[in-house]
């Protein structure tokens, strides 16, 4: 059964691993000239304030060379997508196609059950399609550590903004690739099986899976871990106009914000800041607001996760993706055990 | 001599129609069994079900003493072409050879080789490139070379030429002979069937009319005609298959285990393909009359 496996599946192995190939080679001829540039940035012995300022010259320099911008968002796009490619490619015609082309009937009567048929199929195809992910992933996060670093010293720039919490950085790097890759493959397996026609079912596949990929920044993982709470001293520099936007937990750096407002004495959120420390809308800034309602009794209130749930995080999130896998999965082998050819 | 296939009560249902109802045979062991029927009486279904394919919605099936599909030994026990002789298009003969020797602990490599030698395939040539009648005997190679006790083949002639027919059917029977295997083979022409099978089985409207040893079912029937009269009033032990009349005749197919003593009939043999025609021809009238009485209630 392994060799049929991989008679049926060396043509797709082999591309992919083409395309890892490809993009490792990309990686790797570019990578060591990012991390000498790093080294020989002001970034190496800087100190306090001087560390952010270095970081932001490093990453705006690098922003205007060719072509690190170009391998960032590529390596970012392909790990995003890559799972729905092996869901749609590998996952959704395993069944479906066999079902199409009435070869079905041919696999599931030689001398072994169509249980360990699918076992065998989804083992295996479903650990190259989470290995060739989590591969992606490891290499990006190598040839992406100075940036990553720069990020962490208050770094950033128009294009390379995002620390390791935010949405895009959280799902292509740690363990959550392997989640991804699990449940898109599984997924797309189970519609193949339940809609019995290949397209169809790469469809539905896309569909589904594109969805869970927005759900979950959007909409589960903030609730995964309840946040933590501070209450801080108004930064001007968070001031937009009368919004308050808190970019960092004094005394918790690289904390992952989920919300932040203002707060009155009564420990009220408020929605309306005094106009008398915010100066005219359409004016200039006052040099120093912060200070200004500080006085008048308002005060930062903060919710956030703090750096160290980064990898509570990337756990609960990878569980509950090979979860869902493990279930649907579980899905095909029922739906296949019923019998309905 | 044990069956091969033993069903009781067997029914299949797809939503709320049933494609085989209240389908209950014993066939025994060592034969080459016909499963005639009009398309769409169910013979598909049944064989779906002897292999495991399916599972019934009623009733019980048995497949040489156990269940369809049930388990490798099981497995390897039945071996099933399927209508179309379906093959991996883009797998080649001897990929094909390889897939039923790493999947079937009994394969018989040198059978299977001689026959791909005997049958001038290409191992080399993809199988989505074949011609209906090489794909055909590419599936029957891989059903045969896992040394089943009992073959079941869907329809397998449906798609080749007259030739290529011929061809199937003479190789089938020498593997038959060889190996001592009971098959089950259906298809819609009975002419296929005729050379080849020595027990019939008829599905008719999802179903079975009529099952038995092809010389006992031939014994059994007869094609009467004589001056015209009512068939109802014919003397008991004799069922009335088909019944056609002209001004002054009546010829009747009839049923019997008795002699035919009537002097006023004229009996003689009964040919396998007029009796099978009867029986479809009985039960589609039979069908036409159910319906008639369904509007006259409305």
């Amino acid at each position: 059964m392994i060799w049929l496996t991989w008679r049926q599946f060396r043509v797709q192995a082999l591309t992919a691993a083409a395309a890892l190939a490809a993009f490792a080679i990309l990686l790797a001829v570019t990578g060591p000239h990012l991390a000498s540039r790093y080294a020989a940035s002001a970034i190496t012995g800087c100190h306090g304030f001087g560390c952010q300022t270095a970081a932001i010259t490093f990453l705006s320099q690098l922003q205007a060379a060719s072509p690190y911008p170009i391998v960032y968002l590529l390596g970012l796009a392909l790990i995003l997508v890559a799972p729905a490619i092996t869901g749609i490619f590998w996952g959704a015609p395993l069944i479906a196609r066999e079902l199409e082309t009435r070869t079905s009937a041919l696999a599931w009567n030689q001398s072994i059950t169509r249980t360990r048929w699918l076992v065998v199929k989804l083992t295996l195809t479903g650990l190259a399609a989470m290995v060739v992910t989590e591969a992606l992933s490891l290499s990006y996060a190598w040839w992406a550590d100075p940036i990553g670093r720069a990020i962490d010293l208050g770094g950033s720039t128009s294009l390379f903004s995002g620390g390791r919490f935010s949405s895009l950085i959280f799902a292509t790097h740690g363990i959550t690739p392997l989640g991804y890759a699990a449940f898109a493959f599984t997924l797309g397996t189970a519609t193949g099986a339940l809609i019995r026609r290949t397209v169809p079912a790469m469809a539905v596949t896309l569909a589904i899976f594109a969805a869970a990929q927005l759900a979950m920044p959007l909409a589960v993982r903030p609730h995964l871990i309840p946040p933590d709470h501070a209450v801080a001293a108004i930064e001007s520099a968070d001031l937009d106009f009368g919004n308050l936007t808190a970019t960092v937990v004094p005394g918790r750096p690289g904390a992952w914000i989920l919300s932040s407002g203002a707060i009155n004495t009564a420990g009220r959120v408020v929605s309306t800041l005094p106009t008398a420390c915010l100066g005219p809308l359409s004016g200039l800034k006052p040099s120093a607001p912060g200070p200004c309602l500080e006085s008048h009794g308002f005060r930062e209130a903060i919710s956030y996760e703090p750096a160290s749930r980064y990898w509570p995080l990337q756990w609960i999130e990878t569980g509950i993706f090979l979860a869902l896998a493990l279930a649907l999965a579980g899905f095909c082998f029922w739906r296949l055990g019923r019998r309905r050819t | 001599m044990s069956a091969v296939i033993e069903t009781d009560g067997l029914g299949k249902r797809y939503r709320r129609q049933w494609a085989l109802t209240d389908c209950t045979l014993s066939v025994p062991a060592g034969h080459v069994v016909g499963l005639v029927g009009p398309n769409g009486a169910g013979k598909t279904t049944l064989l779906s079900l002897a292999t495991g394919m399916l599972a019934p919605d009623a009733g019980t099936i048995e497949v040489l003493g156990g269940r369809p599909g049930a388990g490798p030994a099981q497995l390897a026990r039945v071996g099933y072409l399927a209508q179309d002789a379906p093959v991996y298009a883009g797998l080649s003969v001897a990929d094909h050879l390889q897939l039923g020797a790493r999947l079937n602990p009994g394969w018989d490599a040198g059978l299977a080789r001689g026959r791909v030698d005997r049958l001038d395939l290409d191992p080399g040539q993809k199988a989505g490139t074949l011609s209906g009648g090489q794909r055909a005997q590419l599936a029957l190679t891989l059903a045969v070379a896992k040394r089943p006790e009992l073959l079941v083949l869907d329809e397998p002639v449906a798609s080749l030429d007259p030739l290529a027919r011929r061809e199937f059917l003479a190789d089938l029977m020498e593997a038959v002979a060889e190996q001592e295997l009971s098959v089950v083979m259906s298809s819609h022409l009975v002419g296929d069937l005729e050379r080849v099978c020595d027990y019939l089985i008829v599905l008719v409207g999802s179903r079975v009319r009529v099952a038995g040893p092809v010389d006992e079912l031939l014994a059994a029937h007869h094609l009467l005609s004589g001056p015209r009269r009512d068939p109802d009033k014919l003397p008991d032990g004799l069922e009335v298959i088909s019944a056609s009349h002209t001004d002054v005749q009546t010829t009747l197919l009839v049923r019997t285990t008795g002699q035919i003593l009537d002097p006023a009939w004229t009996g003689s043999q009964v040919g396998l393909e007029d009796l099978v025609l009867a029986y479809m021809s009985q039960a589609a009238g039979r069908r036409r009359r159910d319906h008639r009485h369904l509007e006259v209630q409305k």
